[in-house]
C-alpha cells in the first residue's frame, strides 16, 4: 500500500498552506449487526456477503466510504470472519488501486454493536473523525457537506461529539421499517445548528404510538422539530470521544436506543451534544432485514440509488447492461425465444431461461438454470441455483445452489437457504425457512437432519428454528439487554416478503424489540417485560458495584457506571436505592468476614461514597423525606437477613449521618415510619439503633440551619 | 474546510494521484472513478484518459510496438466497459490506436518508399497537404487547419500560419487536415474527393500510402525542426529510425491531443463570428462550457439576445450558474484548478440572456434565429447524443425550420454507429424527477431519467468542431481520419 501512502501526501501538499496536515479520514464498517435477521441465510455465509442485486452488500458499503474520501477503513467482523477476510482480501478493495490506504479486517466476539466499540476503543485506532456505518448500507449520499458541518461545529464546540446523516423521506416509505420508528426531536435554533434533543423509537406495540418528551427539553428550547419522517441508516460521523462514551457506559448496546438515548439523557451530566445533518437527496438504505433487503433491491434496480445500479457493474467480473424497462442483463445469458421477461429483472450470466417462462420483477443471480413453463415473480434467486420445469415462485428468497423441483411452488415470503432441495411437486408455504444447517453456539453451522415433511421426500433440508430463543434463558442474567435485543429479532425474520406493499398490513403480534433496551423504558408499563428487566437491573447493578467496590474503583466511575445501566433500563430511582443498599451492604458483610471490626468495616465500605450514596435521593430539600426512609428501610430489611445485621445498623446509620447522606429528619422519618417496625424481625434490627436516634432527635433543633447551608453546598 | 472538497474524488485527484501511483493502479483508479460517476461528461473522462494513456505509453518498456498496440487495447477494453457510456474514453483510445499505428507506419515508410509521400511533404505550405493514412483523399479544401497544434508549445517559426507550425508536421499525420473552409461547409467537394479517393485508396492500409516521411528525423532534436528544412531532408537522406522512437513519437502524439483537449473550446469559439450574427436569437440548452465560450466570443462583437432552456432536472442547476457566473458550480473538484477570469457571464459582455423552462421550448422556437446545442457524443452517423432535452428543442427546431448548429470537439466524435440506442443513453437518478419521499409514488410508479437525448442526423444542420464547420453528412470523414477501421471494435 505504498503508492497509496503517497497519494494521500500529495494530497496533502496540493492543500492550501494554512490547512493543517490532517489526518486521513477514517471509517469504522460494521459487517455483522449482531442480529439474527437475515437467518437462516447468516448461518452460512456472513450477512455482508448477501447479494443485493448480484452484488454483495459489503461493496454497496465500501463504495460509499470511497465516495466520501474515506482512506482508512476497518471491517468490524462478528461471525465467518474467515469468509469475509476471503472475499475482501481477494477483492478489488486490497488491490493496490484500492482507494483506502489501509482496510483492516477485525474479529471479535463481540455481541452487540456496544461490545463491538469498546472494543475499538481498546485498540486505540480510531485517532480522528471517523465514519460508522453498517455493512449492508446502500447509499450515493455525498458526506462532504455533512463532513465540513461536523468539523465546524467541532471545531467550535469539542462536545459536538457526533453528526448523524438522514435522510428525509415521506410518512411511509418501502425502505422504513414499519414496526419502529425512530422520532428525532431537534432544536431548531440556528445557534444549535441542529442539535438532536431526545431520541425515542414508536413501535406498533399498544403503547408504542406516543412519544414522551422531556418537558425541560420544551420549556428550555424556543422552537422544536419533532420528525418521525427521518430514514435513520446509522451513518453516524463521530469523533474518538463517541468511542469513549461507550466505553464509559459498559451497557449501552445499539447505537440508538442505547448510546444516542443515553448520551442525550446524561447531557445534564456530560454536556456531550449529538447533531443531525438531514439530507433531502439522493439515496440511503439499510437492508437490514429480509422486507428492507426486497425494498433496497427494488430502488438499486430502479436506479434511485444511481450511479449503485446493476450497470454500474461494481464487480470487476460484472457486464451487466441496461435494456429497455429496466432489464439488466450480464453477457452469456441464454434466453428460449419464448420466455417473457418483464422489467425489473437482473439476470446474470451463463443463467439460462427455458420456454414459456415469465420472469417479471426478479433477481436472478450467475449460472441459474431456470426451467420451462415456469413462473417467477419479485423473486431473488442466488447464483447457481435450479429452478425445474413448471416450478412457481413468488416472492421467496432462493440462495445459491438450491434446487426447486418440477411444478413446486414456493409461496410468498418462503426463505430457501444454501443447497436446499426441493422435491418435485412439493409447495413451500410461506412461512417455510429451510436450511441444511443449523447454527451452533461458536458460530459453526453444523448440518442438519433431513425433514421430508418440510422439503418433500426426495429432498434435503429442514425448517430453520432460531436456537437464539432457547439460549435466550441461559443467558438471560449474564447480559441482559444484549440478550432482549437478540431475543427479538429473528421473529422479524418472519416479517415476509409479501408483507411488502401492503404498508397497513402491520401485524402488531411481531413485536420488533430490535431497540432492546430502550424498549424496556418504553414498554415498561404495560409489558410482561418491566418486571424481567427490574430483575436484571438489580442483578446487573448490585454485580457491577459490588464488583467495583471490591476493586477499590473510584467513585466516580462507579457512580457513572450505575447512571449507564439506570439510563440504558430506565430503572427507577427506588430500584437504583436498592442495588445501592445491597450491594454495600453486602460489602460491609464482606469486610467483617475478612477480620475487620464493625466500624472499620462499616467506614471501609462507605467511607468513600458518600456522594455515590446521596445521589440516590432526592428529598434533601423537602419536608417529606420519602426516598431516604425509603433507603434506611432497605438497609434495615437488608439487616435483617445478614448476621449481626442489628450491630451493624447502628454504625451504618451513624456513618451515614456524619456523611450526610441521611438527614436527621430523614432518620426521624425513618425511625417513625410504621414500615421500619412492622414485623418482629424488623423492629429486632433496629433495636440496637435507638439510641443514637434519640441522640439525634435531640441535637435536631441545634443543626437544623447548618444543614441547610450544607445540603444546598451539595446541590 | 478545504480539505473536505479536495479530497472528494474526481478528476483532480486522479490527475494528482497519477503521477504517484504506478500505472496499473492508475488504471484502477480511473475505472472506479468511472464507474463511480465520479469522473463525468465528455470532457474530464477524455483528460484523464489521455493522461492515463499517456503514462501507459511512456511505462511501457518493449520495442515491440505491436505489444504496445495490444496493452493499450487491452487498457482501453477496460476502461470503457467501466462506463461504456462515456464514448469520450473509447474515442481516446482509438485514437492513441491509430496514433501508434500512425507513427509505426511512418517509421516503416521511411525505409520503405519514401517517394510516395513527396508530392504532399513538397507542397507549399499554405496549401492543402495530403491526409495522411487516407492517401487516396486529396485535401484539396483545407484551406488552413484550425489544429490545435499551434499552441503546443513549439516554436513558430517560418510558418505563414501559426496552425502550420512545424508541430503540425508532426502530428497533422494522424489528424488530417481535412476542413471545409470555415465559410462553406460545403459537403460537395469532400463527398467528390471522398469518392475519388475510394478507387485510389488500396484495400489495405500499405506501409507506401503513409506519408510519414517528416515524422522520424524530429526524434533527435526536439525542439523541431522548421517545414521548409524538412522538405529537403524528408524524401531523400532519412536516417533509419532507431526502433524505440517510435515511443516519443506516440508520446508527442499523446501530448497533442491534450492539447487539443485544452484549446479545444478556444477553437471552436473561433468560428462564433461566422455563424452568430447581429440581432439574432439564439436558443442553448445545458451548461457547455463550448457554447459558453462560443457565445462569448461573439458577444465581442455583436449583440444578440440568448434564450437559455434550463434542462431541468438534471443540469439545471449548472446551466443557472453559467448564467449567473459563466460557469458551473458543480464540478468543484474539477474546475477548482483553473480558477481564471476567463468565465464570466454573458450578461457581463452586454447579451441579454432569459432563461426558460424545458416546456416553453416549442412555443419560443418561431422567435428564435438559431439554436446552438453542445453535445454529449457525436456518432459516425451525425446523430448526437446531447444532455435531455435536446431532442425535443431539435424537433421544435426543424418544424419552425430553424437551423440547428451542434458544437462539438472531435474528440467527441465517435466511431460507433446508433444501433442500440438504449445501451447508449445513460439513465440516471429518477430522484431527480420525483421526490423520493413520496413513498407511495416510488412503490408504484416506475419513473425513468434518461441523461442524454438521441438526435437522429436529421435534425442538425451543422456542426462545428475544432476543426471548423461540418454538415452531419460529412462527419463519416473526420471519423475515418481520426480512427482506424481496425480500432473500431475494441
Amino acid at each position: 500500500m505504498g503508492p497509496k501512502a503517497k497519494k494521500g501526501g500529495g494530497n496533502e501538499k496540493s492543500k492550501s498552506a494554512e490547512e493543517e496536515r490532517e489526518d486521513p479520514l477514517q471509517a469504522v464498517v460494521l459487517a455483522d449487526a449482531f442480529e439474527t435477521r437475515f437467518q437462516p441465510f447468516t448461518v452460512e455465509r456472513p450477512r455482508c456477503l448477501i447479494t443485493l442485486a448480484n452484488t454483495p452488500l459489503i461493496h454497496y458499503t465500501l463504495e460509499f466510504l470511497a465516495n466520501a474520501g474515506v482512506e482508512e477503513v476497518y471491517v468490524y467482523c462478528g461471525s465467518h470472519k474467515e469468509q469475509v477476510e476471503d472475499y475482501i482480501n481477494t477483492s478489488k478493495w486490497n488491490s493496490t488501486s484500492s482507494p483506502f490506504s489501509k482496510l483492516e479486517i477485525i474479529r471479535s466476539t463481540s455481541r452487540s454493536v456496544g461490545d463491538a466499540m469498546r472494543d475499538l476503543d481498546k485498540r486505540n485506532i480510531l485517532v480522528n473523525d471517523f465514519i460508522i456505518v453498517y455493512g449492508d448500507l446502500v447509499s450515493n449520499v455525498p458526506l462532504e457537506a455533512a463532513l465540513a458541518e461536523h468539523r465546524a461545529r467541532r471545531a467550535k464546540d469539542p462536545s459536538a461529539i457526533m453528526t448523524m446523516v438522514l435522510r428525509e423521506a415521506g410518512r411511509h416509505h418501502r425502505t422504513k421499517a414499519i414496526r419502529r420508528k425512530p422520532v428525532f426531536v431537534m432544536d431548531r435554533n440556528e445557534s444549535s445548528s441542529n442539535r438532536c434533543l431526545h431520541y425515542e423509537e414508536m413501535h406498533s406495540l399498544p403503547g408504542g404510538r406516543y412519544t414522551s418528551i422531556d418537558e425541560e427539553i420544551l420549556t428550555s428550547t424556543a422552537s422544536l422539530d419533532i420528525r418521525g419522517d427521518l430514514i435513520d441508516c446509522g451513518i453516524d460521523i463521530c469523533t474518538p470521544d463517541v468511542i469513549a462514551q461507550w466505553s464509559d457506559n459498559f451497557d449501552w448496546e445499539v447505537p440508538r436506543s442505547g448510546f444516542l438515548y443515553g448520551v442525550l439523557k446524561d447531557y445534564e451530566l456530560n454536556g456531550k451534544t449529538i447533531h443531525v445533518h438531514i439530507v433531502e437527496d439522493h439515496y440511503a438504505a439499510r437492508a437490514q432485514n429480509i422486507r428492507s433487503y426486497d425494498a433496497v433491491s427494488k430502488d438499486v434496480i430502479s436506479r434511485w440509488a444511481y450511479p449503485l445500479s446493476p450497470d454500474s457493474n461494481l464487480l470487476h467480473t460484472q457486464s451487466y447492461k441496461l435494456q429497455k424497462g429496466n432489464v439488466y442483463k450480464e453477457d452469456g445469458v441464454i434466453l428460449s425465444r419464448s420466455c417473457i421477461i418483464n422489467g425489473g429483472t437482473v439476470l446474470g450470466q451463463g443463467t439460462s431461461v427455458g420456454d414459456r417462462t415469465r420472469i417479471s420483477k426478479c433477481v436472478i443471480g450467475r449460472r441459474c438454470q431456470i426451467g420451462r413453463d415456469v413462473q417467477l415473480e419479485g423473486a431473488y434467486i442466488w447464483d447457481d441455483t435450479v429452478i425445474a420445469d413448471g416450478a412457481d415462485v413468488r416472492q421467496a428468497i432462493i440462495a445459491n445452489e438450491a434446487v426447486v423441483g418440477k411444478n413446486c411452488k414456493v409461496e410468498p415470503g418462503a426463505l430457501i437457504s444454501y443447497g436446499v432441495r426441493i422435491a418435485d411437486g412439493f409447495t413451500v408455504p410461506g412461512t417455510a425457512r429451510l436450511t441444511r444447517y443449523r447454527s451452533e453456539d461458536d458460530g459453526n453451522p453444523i448440518k442438519g437432519e433431513t425433514d421430508p415433511a418440510a422439503v418433500g421426500d426426495t429432498g434435503e433440508g429442514f425448517q430453520f428454528i432460531d436456537p437464539d430463543a432457547d439460549e435466550e434463558e441461559v443467558e438471560a442474567d449474564t447480559s441482559g439487554l444484549g440478550k432482549l435485543a437478540h431475543m427479538n429479532l429473528s421473529t422479524d425474520s418472519i416479517s415476509t416478503l409479501d408483507s411488502e406493499g401492503d404498508l397497513s398490513d402491520e401485524e402488531p403480534r411481531h413485536h420488533d424489540r430490535d431497540a432492546g433496551g430502550s424498549m424496556v423504558s418504553l414498554v415498561s408499563d404495560d409489558s410482561s417485560m418491566a418486571p424481567q428487566s427490574a430483575a436484571d437491573f438489580h442483578h446487573d447493578a448490585t454485580a457491577s458495584l459490588l464488583d467495583s467496590l471490591q476493586k477499590g474503583d473510584q467513585p466516580e466511575n462507579i457512580a457513572l457506571e450505575l447512571n449507564g445501566l439506570r439510563m440504558a433500563t430506565n430503572a427507577s430511582e427506588s430500584q437504583v436505592r436498592k442495588s445501592v443498599v445491597a450491594a454495600f451492604m453486602k460489602r460491609v458483610s464482606q469486610v467483617m468476614e475478612d477480620g475487620a471490626t464493625v466500624q472499620q468495616s462499616v467506614e471501609t465500605a462507605l467511607g468513600n461514597f458518600g456522594d455515590l450514596l446521596k445521589r440516590t435521593m432526592f428529598d434533601q430539600n423537602l419536608e417529606e423525606k420519602n426516598d431516604q426512609v425509603d433507603f434506611m428501610l432497605l438497609i434495615q430489611a437488608d439487616m435483617v437477613h445478614r448476621s449481626k445485621g442489628d450491630t451493624i445498623l447502628p454504625f451504618v446509620a451513624r456513618q451515614l449521618h456524619a456523611m450526610e447522606v441521611v438527614e436527621e429528619e430523614g432518620f426521624e422519618q425513618w425511625w417513625n415510619d410504621p414500615r421500619s417496625s412492622k414485623d418482629a424481625a424488623m423492629v429486632q434490627v433496629r433495636m440496637k439503633t435507638e439510641p443514637f436516634v434519640d441522640y439525634l432527635l435531640q441535637s435536631d433543633d441545634e443543626s437544623d440551619e447548618d444543614e441547610d447551608e450544607e445540603s444546598e453546598e451539595d446541590e | 474546510m478545504a480539505r473536505t472538497v479536495s479530497m472528494t474524488p474526481g478528476l483532480a485527484s486522479f490527475l494528482r494521484s497519477l503521477k504517484n501511483d504506478p500505472v496499473e493502479a492508475s488504471i484502477e483508479h480511473l475505472i472506479s472513478l468511472l464507474k463511480r460517476r465520479q469522473i463525468h461528461n465528455s470532457r474530464p473522462c477524455a483528460i484523464a484518459t489521455t493522461q492515463l494513456l499517456l503514462q501507459v505509453v511512456a511505462e511501457f518498456k518493449g520495442k515491440d510496438s505491436d505489444i504496445l498496440i495490444s496493452r493499450v487495447r487491452h487498457v482501453g477494453q477496460k476502461l470503457i466497459t467501466a462506463q461504456p457510456r462515456e464514448m469520450a474514453v473509447g474515442n481516446i483510445v482509438r485514437r492513441v490506436l491509430a496514433l501508434i499505428r500512425e507513427v509505426i507506419e511512418g517509421d516503416e515508410v521511411t525505409e520503405g518508399s519514401p517517394i510516395s509521400e513527396s508530392p504532399s511533404s513538397i507542397q507549399p505550405l499554405s496549401t492543402p497537404r495530403e491526409p495522411s493514412h487516407h492517401p487516396g483523399l486529396p485535401s484539396s479544401i483545407s484551406t488552413s487547419s484550425p489544429l490545435d497544434h499551434s499552441g503546443a508549445g513549439h516554436p513558430i517559426d517560418s510558418s505563414p500560419h501559426p496552425s502550420e507550425s512545424s508541430s503540425e508536421a508532426i502530428s497533422s499525420v494522424h489528424r488530417p487536415v481535412l476542413t471545409a473552409s470555415h465559410t462553406s461547409y460545403s459537403t460537395a467537394a469532400p463527398l467528390a474527393t471522398s469518392l475519388f479517393g475510394l478507387f485510389s485508396r488500396p484495400e489495405t492500409p500499405s506501409p507506401a500510402s503513409t506519408p510519414r516521411g517528416f515524422q522520424s528525423p524530429r526524434h533527435g532534436d526536439n525542439p523541431p525542426v522548421p517545414i521548409h528544412q524538412l522538405k529537403g531532408l524528408t524524401i531523400t537522406d532519412l536516417p533509419k529510425p532507431v526502433p524505440d522512437d517510435f515511443k516519443a513519437d506516440v508520446l508527442d502524439g499523446i501530448r497533442e491531443i491534450l492539447d487539443e483537449l485544452d484549446q479545444v473550446d478556444d477553437q471552436i469559439a473561433s468560428y462564433a463570428l461566422d455563424h452568430i450574427h447581429s440581432n439574432e436569437i439564439i436558443l442553448t440548452h445545458s451548461s457547455s462550457t463550448t457554447v459558453q465560450k462560443f457565445l462569448l466570443t461573439a458577444a465581442k462583437k455583436r449583440k444578440f439576445t440568448v434564450l437559455h432552456v434550463e434542462s431541468f432536472p438534471n443540469d439545471h442547476k449548472n446551466t443557472r450558474a453559467t448564467m449567473v457566473t459563466g460557469r458551473k458550480n458543480q464540478g468543484q473538484a474539477e474546475e477548482e484548478e483553473d480558477v481564471d477570469d476567463r468565465f464570466s457571464p454573458l450578461t457581463a459582455a452586454g447579451i441579454t440572456v432569459v432563461l426558460i423552462p424545458d416546456s416553453a421550448v416549442f412555443a419560443i422556437m418561431s422567435r428564435v434565429n438559431k439554436v446552438i446545442l453542445a453535445t454529449h457524443s457525436v456518432l459516425a452517423n451525425g446523430g448526437l447524443l446531447a444532455a435531455a432535452g435536446a431532442h425535443a428543442i431539435t424537433k421544435a427546431a426543424k418544424m419552425h425550420q430553424t437551423p440547428v448548429v451542434v458544437l462539438s470537439g472531435v474528440y467527441k466524435l465517435s466511431p460507433v454507429y446508433a444501433l442500440d440506442l438504449d445501451e447508449l443513453i445513460e439513465y440516471g437518478d429518477p430522484g431527480k424527477v420525483v421526490n423520493y419521499d413520496d413513498g407511495e409514488f416510488v412503490e408504484n410508479v416506475d419513473v425513468v431519467n434518461p441523461l442524454y437525448d438521441h438526435v437522429p442526423p436529421d435534425l442538425v444542420d451543422i456542426y462545428i468542431t475544432n476543426l471548423g464547420p461540418h454538415a452531419p453528412s460529412y462527419l463519416y470523414r473526420i471519423v475515418q481520419d481520426h480512427y482506424r477501421k481496425e480500432d473500431i471494435t475494441i
